[in-house]
């Protein structure tokens, strides 16, 4: 019953995910397996959790689910209807095969992973706790439970993409479980390897340089079995997937008259600041990035309204937030003003420090950043595509503002704020820089933004191979 | 087809070749502990919440006995739950039992020490629905309540008149 629910919640999930992509896509494009799957799961998790919230303003019950299935069938109607085209066929070397076979194994490890531990923390006292309440309150996060201050600890603040989602898959078993809770965040590890394959496609035009870094994604501890990685039930790790999609999309978007991978850059920025609240960050360097973008490859002015589905969501929550009397401000940090950030400035140092200490933990990071250090050398010498730029702002000012919040911590030992969260943090950035290193490995030189053409394979045509093994680009 | 060797090319393939065996070298050791680390644990709804209960108090498939005993309360009625300061067991404990006692309003005390006596006495307890002390202990003049493995005791101060 359990496996039959689990696939109707997922089913529905990928169907409303797919009918957004096919609306987003259009036929113009072509889009492989590994891209349809991965843009369905993501557009998927944020439509139903944004519906059932937004739903849940007005019923309640099983009116709820019911209303959210109804649109996500018909949703599926409608990609079923404009199925977007795939590539042509070409059957794998021995090699792509071998790496085919090594991520499925690393993908396996990580859902057994993924059942032999528990929920982490923060995942079960600051996300499943939401999809818990709402579930136990037909559907709807309890008033009380926001202006409750002996709740202050789960924060009821955050955004509700994870829990919402976890609520999705209850709303189908019947019971809050924790244990069945866990499945979406391997999902998420799966939808990352994907994403690296395809964009590894799409970036250089080798199937064979997306698979290896989908591989290696598997061998940084962080990503893998560290605390809030992908297996733990924490948002830093889907954020960090949502991220990749966004930039990955941006750059594919460098390309002129690319404007289906703009339309699905703007999907993916809109559920930054949704996924966690430190994705207003990410949001904000990436729409400045998209910016960028579009005054580089001159587009038109209407291109700007990509940035309005994210501010309606971030405008949107913060009402909501108002209205259910919860706190906004962070307890764990002072008020963020230029008076505070002047007081405090003697932190700047210590906080460098730290992030380079961070930088070379290795049973955390493996060689991970000295290697994303060697890829940034590489594409230093090309910054005239405007896609470099992009990927290296995309990798580095997050980071930075990460840090300079810090600033603001109210914690008495501030640098143990940091110790404790920033190995979390940069976990949102590490896949950007996987992309990094694909370009830097491939040496792909990019002398202008016009479509390049090797082997028939641009990020405008996407002219990838599809066959039952290695059906991953 | 022709592969056409420079020193470039070969410095390029050697400084990768390197950089991802050095990489796998550094992180097989640490993936390999991590997944060989836990054994597969019992799968139920609340598998997490036991096995932080289990962990904290030894006590086995805790979640459901806190879960009826907070139940038989009056749901319009807060619960109280004392920490202590500096020690993150208590501090666990107490935020795994305010999670289990929804849809109960909670409020957490933490205190210095293990003896709440001065809080309490401050409290009306015609307002609260039970006292639960993680880590910390009962003053001698509140009734016993149930304890649930070692460092947990619920103390209810409004029991239900009906119960089934």
């Amino acid at each position: 019953m359990s496996a039959l629910a689990l696939l109707g919640a997922f089913g529905t999930l990928l169907g409303a995910g797919y009918g957004f992509l096919t609306l987003l896509a259009r036929k113009e494009t072509q889009l492989s397996l590994t891209e349809q799957i991965a843009f369905s799961w993501l557009l998927g998790t944020g439509a139903v959790s944004l519906l059932l919230w937004i739903f849940g303003l007005f019923v309640h019950g099983i009116l709820l689910p019911g209303l959210v299935s109804i649109i996500c069938l018909s949703l599926g109607l409608v990609g079923w209807r404009r199925m977007v085209p795939r590539p042509l066929r070409r059957k794998p070397n021995l090699f792509e095969i071998f790496l085919g076979i090594i991520v499925f194994l690393e993908i396996a490890i990580v859902f057994y992973l993924s059942f032999v531990h528990t929920l982490g923390w923060d995942g079960l006292l600051n996300w499943e706790i939401k999809a818990h309440y709402a579930f136990a309150n037909g559907g709807v996060i309890p008033a009380t439970y926001f202006s409750d201050s002996g709740r202050a600890f789960s924060h009821p603040e955050y955004p509700l993409a994870i829990p919402f989602t976890e609520l999705w898959l209850y709303l189908w078993l019947g019971e809050a479980d924790q244990f069945w809770a866990k499945t979406i965040f391997p999902i998420f590890y799966v939808i990352g390897t994907f994403l690296v394959v395809a964009l590894g496609k799409r970036f250089t035009g080798k199937t064979w340089n997306g698979l290896l870094m989908a591989a290696f994604l598997f061998f940084v501890p962080q990503i893998t079995v560290e605390v809030g990685s992908a297996i733990a039930g924490y948002a830093d790790f889907p954020l960090s997937i949502f991220y990749l999609a966004t930039i990955g999309c941006l750059f594919c978007a460098t390309e002129p008259k690319n404007d289906a991978f703009f339309r699905l850059y703007a999907a993916c920025l809109a559920l930054l600041p949704w996924v966690k609240r430190d994705g207003l960050i990410l949001w904000i360097v990436a729409a400045a990035c998209g910016v960028f973008v579009i005054l580089r490859t001159k587009r038109s002015s209407r291109h700007f309204l990509a940035l309005f589905p994210g501010l309606l969501i971030i405008c949107g929550w913060r009402l909501y937030l108002s209205a259910m009397h919860a706190p906004q401000a962070a307890a764990d940090f002072l008020p963020m003003n230029l008076e505070t950030f002047s007081s405090h400035l003697d932190r700047i140092l210590p906080l460098f420090s730290a992030l380079l200490a961070e930088f070379h933990n290795l049973p955390i990071w493996s060689l991970f950043w000295f290697v994303v250090a060697v890829g940034v050398a590489y594409l230093l010498g090309q910054m005239r595509n405007p896609g470099t730029p992009v990927l290296l702002n995309a990798l580095f000012v997050p980071i930075v503002l990460y840090l300079l919040i810090y600033v603001f911590s109210s914690w008495p030992n501030y640098l143990e704020h940091v110790g404790l969260s920033i190995s979390r943090l940069l976990l949102h950035v590490a896949p950007v820089g996987f992309l990094i290193i694909l370009l830097a490995v491939s040496r792909r030189r990019v002398k202008s933004p016009a479509p390049v053409h090797e082997r028939g394979v641009t990020c405008t045509m996407a002219v990838s191979e599809r066959t039952p093994v290695v059906e991953l680009a | 087809m022709t592969v056409r060797f420079s020193y470039g090319r070969i410095a390029h393939v050697l400084l990768w070749g390197g950089l991802a065996v050095a990489s796998l070298g550094m992180s097989i050791p640490k993936i390999y502990s991590g997944v060989t680390q836990y054994p597969l644990r019992p799968t139920g709804p609340l598998h997490t919440c036991d096995s932080y209960l289990k962990f904290a108090t030894g006590a086995s498939g805790a979640s459901k006995d806190l879960i009826s005993i907070f139940q038989s309360m009056t749901a319009s009625k807060r619960i109280i739950i004392f920490t202590r300061k500096d020690d993150a067991f208590s501090s666990g404990l107490g935020m795994t039992t305010a999670y289990l006692a929804s849809p109960h309003l909670v409020r957490l005390f933490e205190i210095s020490g293990t003896h709440p006596d001065n809080e309490l006495s401050k409290m009306n307890p015609d307002e609260l629905a039970a006292v639960v002390f993680c880590r910390v202990n009962r003053p001698n003049w509140l009734p016993a309540g149930k304890v649930i493995g070692s460092g947990l005791e619920v103390v209810s101060t409004s029991e239900k008149k009906v119960r089934r």
